[in-house]
């Protein structure tokens, strides 16, 4: 397995609910832009799952080499990229928060699903899971950088899925909802709204087995947006969410 | 949105509920930079603890702290961050045929959280307490500094922090020893008795036995008052397991467990519910001795099969009450609790007697001292402040004491124990009020 964002929660619990679930991987390759807490993971799952992983430090924002990617190859890619930035009005009006948004949960991001899509790509087999966001589905006052840049990570992996359709690759679209992480710590989130990574690993797992396109992570969250998509633009405009 | 770290804090027994500023944190320099910016904090496990002991001004909590950092297949010996849960240890271990030396009731507590109690199981006569098995750990002290204590390192702090209810710093990971067995399940033995004379007699001549407790009905009165079942237990070998057990005797079955929905309204649990639910229980083994195989998480766990049964008690909460009175006191200490909770009607499930063993010297801030201890719950109402006095003032008289991890609300003569711990950094709620009830 590949793990893109491997200092996720999200990430994590996934990889260990893999392995809970008996799944077998050669090695776990788990990228990272912090290689402390990651090496403390990739040593957890060896301790409890005796399983062989490999940290590989990854920022981003900086120019990648992609020589030393060569021999990494895996059936799985699981991407738990996500940069939420500031969402305030500061946030908006300061260009490097802006370009960080768009640079690590899109344009920067891209190239490198690129990258391993075309191993599996041709090897014919593989499932790429991505992790989106609800925040992609319509762009409100309070998060739309972040939005946007979701919506547009959320259509790249339908074109994706459209893409490697006919090549047997399948690509899972995640729409986690909130989540209690690192990410939205300290916000004043719906208990009942609100997953925690376990749960989510273990929903995401079920959508991994069952060939889903697209999940949200709580049902609940599939009623909301279809509500929110709905709402006619002329009243959505005027509401403050 | 502004991060606000100020939320609703309750512990196991819901009860008391606060306010306070909670952070979690995974990596070593910001849970520093946390050290370094705040006062008063106090680490936090799972919260399973039942009153205001890892409560307060800033908690920090371990719960990130949940990994894995080495086993010793061949020694038994883990070492592992704070935050891990005697349940994970458990997952890793018992396939390979260890298990833990002491666990206490539930295995939802963390590592961090076992020293900072020096927690104790139905085997403290025997094996004593969780930190005879304690080769080491790291704690973070009030400068941010990370230092390793051991027996022979740092062995002054190693002491303070064992039972030292998180007053000496934040434990961020813990190195331990594991013991062999052959076989998940235990052998047990449940014995009736008629009243204390029976039961105090039996746990005397069970004094072999690895794990000794005793299931009390504390409303009984008058010439039935102590009835109560004997549960004693070895770990079982695998040539004495039935067949069923015996082919895969390190594998349990997966069992489903219920979830406790919501609160329950105040007026299901009361002193004719519970003395129902008591009678069931003595009733359902007609005859005076069972002997039998269990696994080990209907032995040592039987609560945590129901999720959130804490929810039972209503949203008013609940306190357990924890006390050890000496030995030689003990009969007649325990004759006068019991009198007092069956004459005050404020019963409780499952109230929980055992004889501990020896104190062990070098764990000074350890709660277990040589005597019998009494655990049981109460439902937070008007009434329950005066019955944990009097209650108090028994304990006091034959010179017993309560179980930190347990107090809520108990007189401070009896909860001011520890030593070694004055520290103005780490401070919990309970320390505070403890400390200012004694001025």
């Amino acid at each position: 397995m590949i793990v893109l964002g491997s200092t996720s929660e999200v990430a994590q619990a996934f990889v260990e609910k893999a392995l809970q679930e008996g799944e077998k991987f050669e090695k776990i390759y788990l990228f990272t832009s912090n290689k402390e807490t990651t090496e403390r993971f990739a040593r957890h799952i060896d301790v409890k799952f005796l399983q062989q992983a490999e940290v590989i430090e990854l920022d981003l924002t900086k120019e990648i080499d992609y020589n030393r990617f060569d021999n990494i190859n895996s059936n799985v890619l699981f991407c738990a990229v996500g940069y939420l930035g500031e969402g305030t009005e500061e946030g908006l009006y300061d260009n490097r928060n802006t370009e960080r948004i768009i640079d690590i949960n899109y344009s920067k991001l891209v190239p490198v699903m690129n990258y391993f899509a075309h191993k599996f790509e041709s090897r014919r087999s593989g499932t790429i899971i991505g992790l989106s966001s609800v925040a992609g589905d319509r762009g409100r006052q309070s998060n739309f950088i972040y939005g946007s840049a979701k919506a547009a990570f959320t259509a790249y992996l339908s074109g994706l899925r459209n893409y490697l359709f006919d090549k047997k690759v399948h690509v899972l679209t995640i729409k986690p909802g909130f989540m209690a992480t690192k990410m939205t710590e300290g916000l004043p989130l719906n208990p009942k709204l609100t997953a925690t990574p376990k749960q989510a690993a273990a929903c995401i797992y079920k959508a991994f087995k069952k060939e889903k396109n697209v999940a949200y992570v709580l049902p609940v969250w599939s009623i909301i947006m279809m509500i929110i998509r709905n709402i006619p633009e002329f009243i959505f405009k005027k509401l403050k969410l | 949105m502004k991060p606000n770290f100020t939320q609703k804090v309750t512990n196991w027994g819901n009860f008391p509920v606060v306010e306070k500023e909670m952070r979690s944190e995974d990596s070593f320099k910001k849970i520093k930079e946390f050290v370094l910016n705040h006062n008063e904090i106090i680490a936090r496990g799972n919260g399973r603890c039942y009153g205001d002991a890892s409560l307060g001004e800033s908690i920090f909590s371990t719960k990130k702290l949940n990994k894995f950092i080495n086993f010793d297949r061949l020694n038994g010996v883990i070492e592992c961050e704070s935050g891990v849960l005697l349940s994970d240890v458990l997952e890793i271990a018992v396939p390979q045929g260890y298990f833990l030396y002491v666990t206490p009731g539930t295995k939802f507590i963390s590592v961090g959280g076992a020293i900072a109690s020096d927690v104790h199981g139905k085997n403290h006569h025997a094996e004593g307490c969780f930190s005879e098995y304690v080769i080491e750990f790291k704690l973070m002290t009030e400068s941010g500094e990370i230092i390793t204590c051991s027996r022979e390192e740092n062995s002054e702090k190693f002491w303070a922090t064992i039972g030292g209810m998180g007053l000496t710093g934040i434990i961020l990971t813990a190195k331990f020893k594991l013991k062999n067995i052959e076989s998940a399940y235990i052998r047990q033995e449940s014995i009736k008795a008629d009243n204390l004379d029976e039961i105090f007699k039996l746990f005397d001549e069970s004094e072999n036995w690895t794990y000794t407790v005793a299931w009390i009905d504390c409303l009984q009165k008058g010439k039935n008052i102590g009835r109560s079942i004997l549960m004693r237990g070895e770990h079982a070998f695998q040539h004495e397991l039935p067949q069923k057990f015996s082919k895969t005797p390190l594998r349990l079955k997966k069992k489903l467990s219920p979830t406790v929905p919501f609160y329950f309204p105040g007026f299901v649990l009361n002193a004719l519910t519970v003395k129902i639910f008591n009678w069931l229980y003595y009733k359902k083994q007609s005859k005076k001795e069972v002997k039998n195989f269990i696994d080990y998480e209907t032995f040592f766990y039987p609560l945590d099969a129901i999720n959130d049964w804490n929810k039972i008690y209503g949203k008013s909460g609940f306190i357990q009450y924890q006390m050890v009175i000496p030995k030689e006191a003990g009969k007649e200490g325990m004759k006068r609790i019991l009198e007092t909770i069956a004459k005050s009607g404020n019963g409780s499930f499952l109230a929980v007697l055992k004889l501990f063993g020896k104190h062990n010297p070098e764990a000074y801030n350890s709660f277990p001292v040589e005597g019998y201890t009494l655990a049981l719950d109460f439902k937070v109402n008007s009434k329950l402040k005066k019955l944990v006095d009097q209650l108090d003032a028994i304990v006091q008289e034959f010179g017993g004491r309560i179980y930190l991890t347990k107090d809520s609300m108990s007189r401070s003569s009896l909860t001011n124990y520890l030593k070694n711990i004055q520290n103005p950094k780490f401070v919990s709620l309970q320390h505070k009020r403890i400390i200012n009830n004694n001025s």
